[in-house]
């Protein structure tokens, strides 16, 4: 099928981005503010600081008070997101056309005129350290935040939530300082979505943004990673099983090729890890394997949560599925992995939010933003072959796992060279 | 927007809301049965049924049928609630015809035996998965002591021994008795081919034998009586608390109401209880929601945090109800709430998917169809009248029904279940 597509860049002279596409036939638009004050920033010892600073700067900015900041946006029927990952501070809204006019200088406040009130912070640091405590009652989220923190290099493991150790120490200097550092114009990313007039927009945003004072780039050292293996103990009836390996980033081209193959192992319920060990052997509720991708380095992840006494078996019938993919890929098993990424492509035109979200993840990982039609047309020059190449070239290996639950498990063949 | 419906001589309805222009289907078979229709010997019955239905028909193998939905691009899933057994799948309209097919083959599954002893043990896993999870059991406990002898008390997961102990003959007796094609609506929204809709639904379920199901709304009879219980949780990091009280059913019309009111008191963010408790920390999440089945209605009040502040906390969320009712509610937090509410109409109106639970849902229960239009008016219709008057009918702060879960037997005391 055919969908008419209309996308729109441009970049202002302090270097903020702008991205525009316009969706035919909805009523919405959805807009997203991405500065480049992400959790990677957070420094030794200050884990969480990048969150803090997010949650202040919603504390009142520029002439509104933290409670007039929610009360306008939500007024206007902006349904609205803030979001502080490794990469970015993310503050986004969703919204009927029309108000946009209303809902762009209230953004602009938070980016460019928080108030940082020293009154604040106490609330901002306990909303945070609550968010932490939540974290702790949610064991497939801890075992998947220990597997990013032995699989990546320091600082790209860290949790972007914070440390509460950490979050306890943090001042107001401390948030004043880093949003001066990083929540600025150069490498910030604006992207619109929906019912969009991007003659309108550019003006606006011009208006808004075109005189904030740019600052420089900061680059992050990247230090060593944890050990490979690791055991979480927590007293729960399922335990919950995680495993990771390296996988090329988004930007590289043969990510097409690295994603396939994880939804032939595990990304639809004809996976072989569903079909494996749900569907035959009734081992689990919940299993999968993905992508999870940074700039410079990504991910595959599997996971599995299930009864203690039948854990071994799990993590033993998810490697074995694992180091058996190689030289074993089925046409078939491939045109069903295309058919589905292919119909999720169109289907995201549906959602203003999902599309201002992916033209914005694009540009950050590729400096340009695919159109719909590259984004299929490279689906369809996915071959079997190509996958088992990159497979023989990017052998399965250096397993990281994370066991979190009442035993260790025994780990077989994961960290084979 | 167009809504088109036929009914089948054996009672099937199908029903579509069509979007010119729009890039997806979606295709629901929506069962009016869930765990209200359930009895001991039957309790989570319904739940488990929907899994067996994805493990194959005499002609489809459950890997065929995996195969057959990832190879057509869909987007499938199913869910069981109190009330509703829902099977959906959303596709490329090119696929309308494949998912219609594969969908309607599902409603008459084989329930083989082998079949049925592996999927019992992913059952117990998901049961044992919510258990471990926030809030611990609390909101089913709370649902149990609030309907006490009402149908609507069971809860749809079962119990580890009631899913032990479920035979494969019970269920085949219930999938008969209410997968009958009177009971089932078939659902579409987004880019339909309704007349190939109504052909699919004649040749795959014109032959399914119609059998009378009884109607299942039963009055609430004994009054809410006021009950504090508590779960102990020793690993627990936050307390857990839920609370439940009378609200509009699903048949009133002060339901959008209380929606609204709902918006207002206890939404996510910018809500009074917002501002109270979550806003300086003192609390994970608090927040007050309203909840609909056939023949009861429900305001749910959920909050998190350290377990020494369960005790004050609920007070203070009992205060703030009680200044609603008494001080009444602001025309500016009305708006803000208003405009909050009509911005979400719109915004899941523009995705057949979400329409599609819409549609199919209030078409079930109460056979009504509501445009986002429709339902915009009637955002947009409210008055702070109306929310006082759900505050005076279903008083926030009057006998309610609280169940606590955390690390210990937190030092709640009866002032958080008690009326005013």
């Amino acid at each position: 099928m055919t969908v008419k597509q209309t996308l729109f860049s441009t970049t202002l002279d302090n270097g903020i981005v702008l991205l525009g596409e316009e969706l035919p036939g909805l009523e919405s638009v959805a807009v997203a503010f991405h500065s480049p004050a992400g959790a990677i920033h957070d420094g030794r010892g200050r884990c969480g600081l990048a969150t803090l600073s997010g949650e202040m700067m919603l504390r009142g900015a520029g002439s509104r008070s933290s409670r007039q900041i929610v009360e306008d946006l939500e007024g206007a029927g902006v349904q609205w997101a803030q979001a502080v990952s490794m990469s970015h501070a993310s503050f986004s809204g969703a919204m009927v056309a029309r108000q946009l006019s209303d809902a762009l200088p209230i953004y602009a406040d938070i980016l460019r005129r928080p108030l940082l009130a020293e009154d604040e912070l106490e609330n901002a640091r306990q909303m945070v350290l609550q968010n932490l405590a939540g974290t702790e009652d949610d064991p497939a989220h801890r075992a998947i935040l220990s597997l990013r923190e032995i699989h990546y290099p320091s600082p790209w493991g860290m949790p972007s939530e914070g440390l509460s150790a950490d979050v306890e120490g943090l001042s107001i200097g401390d948030v004043r300082d880093f949003i001066t550092a990083h929540v600025r114009p150069r490498g910030a990313i604006i992207a619109i979505a929906g019912r969009i007039d991007w003659s309108d927009f550019v003006p606006r945003i011009e208006q808004l943004f075109g005189d904030w004072a740019t600052g420089a780039a900061e680059a992050v050292a990247t230090g060593p990673r944890g050990p490979r293996v690791k055991h979480v103990p927590h007293d729960s009836q399922q335990t919950h099983i995680a495993l990771a390996w390296s996988a090329p980033p988004y930007h590289s081209d043969d990510s097409y090729e690295a994603t396939a193959a994880l939804a032939v192992l595990g990304g639809g319920s004809s996976s072989r890890l569903f079909s494996e060990v749900r569907e035959r052997r009734g081992l689990c509720y919940s299993v999968s394997a993905g992508y999870q991708t940074h700039r410079d380095f990504a991910m595959a992840v599997c996971y599995s949560g299930t009864t203690a006494a039948r854990a071994q078996e799990t993590l033993d019938v998810m490697l074995a599925e694992i180091h058996r993919l190689p030289g074993t890929i089925q046409e078939a098993e491939l045109e069903r992995v295309k058919a589905r990424a292919k119909s999720a492509l169109v289907m995201q035109q549906e959602s203003s939010a999902a599309r201002a979200g992916a033209i914005a993840r694009q540009w950050y990982h590729l400096g340009t933003v695919r159109t719909l039609a590259e984004e299929l047309d490279r689906y369809d020059r996915l071959s079997v072959r190509s996958i088992e190449q990159w497979l023989e070239k990017h052998p399965i290996r250096d397993l990281s796992v994370v066991s979190l639950g009442r035993e260790p498990l025994e780990v077989r063949d994961a960290v084979s060279a | 927007m167009r809504f088109l419906r036929e009914r089948l001589d054996n009672g099937l309805e199908v029903i579509a809301e069509v979007t010119d222009g729009a890039l997806s289907t979606s295709i629901g078979f929506f069962v009016r049965t869930g765990a209200r229709d359930e009895s001991d010997d039957l309790w989570g019955a319904s739940h488990f049924l929907e899994h067996m239905v994805f493990k194959g028909t005499k002609d489809l193998s459950a890997d065929e049928i995996n195969r057959r939905f990832d190879w057509m691009g869909a987007s499938a899933n199913a869910f069981t609630s109190e009330e509703d057994t829902v099977y959906h799948a959303a596709v490329l309209p090119s696929q309308q015809h494949e998912a219609v097919d594969l969908l309607a083959r599902m409603m008459r599954p084989a329930l083989r035996e082998e079949d049925f002893a592996t999927e019992k043990l992913v059952i117990l896993e998901e049961i044992r998965m919510y258990d471990d999870q926030p809030p611990f059991g609390a909101d089913d406990r709370c649902r149990a002591m609030f309907f006490g002898r009402h149908p609507l008390a069971r809860s749809v997961l079962g119990t580890v021994e009631s899913i032990q102990s479920l035979p494969v003959e019970t269920m085949r007796e219930y999938h008969a008795r209410r997968y009958s094609p009177g009971n089932i609506v078939l659902a579409a929204t987004g880019a339909v081919d309704f007349p190939a809709l109504v052909e699919s639904a004649k040749r795959l379920c014109g032959n399914w034998e119609q059998r009378d199901v009884p109607d299942r709304r039963v009055p609430m009879t004994a009054p809410v009586t006021a009950h504090l219980e508590q779960i102990v949780r020793p690993t627990a990091t936050l307390s857990y608390a839920v609370r439940m009280s009378p609200g509009p059913a699903g048949d009133d019309d002060d339901r959008f109401a209380a929606k609204l009111l709902s918006v207002v008191i206890g939404d996510d963010s910018g809500s009074r209880l917002y501002w109270a408790m979550v806003d300086s920390g003192a609390a994970e999440h608090a927040s007050c929601h309203h909840h609909d089945f056939l023949d009861a209605g429900l305001m749910i009040t959920q909050l998190s945090c350290d377990a020494a502040d369960v005790d004050p906390l609920l007070s203070r969320i009992l205060d703030v109800y009680r200044e609603a009712a008494t001080q009444g509610i602001g025309q500016r937090e009305f708006s803000q709430a208003r405009n909050k509410l009509a911005g979400r109409v719109v915004l899941e109106g523009e995705r057949p998917r979400r329409r599609l639970f819409h549609v199919g849902l209030e078409w079930s229960h109460g056979g009504i169809y509501r445009s986002v239009a429709d339902n915009l008016r009637i955002v947009e219709g409210l008055t702070v009248d109306d929310l006082q008057r759900v505050l005076t009918r279903w008083p926030l702060d009057g006998p309610g029904v609280t169940v606590l879960a955390g690390p210990s037997g937190a030092e709640a005391s009866s002032q958080a279940a008690a009326p005013a």
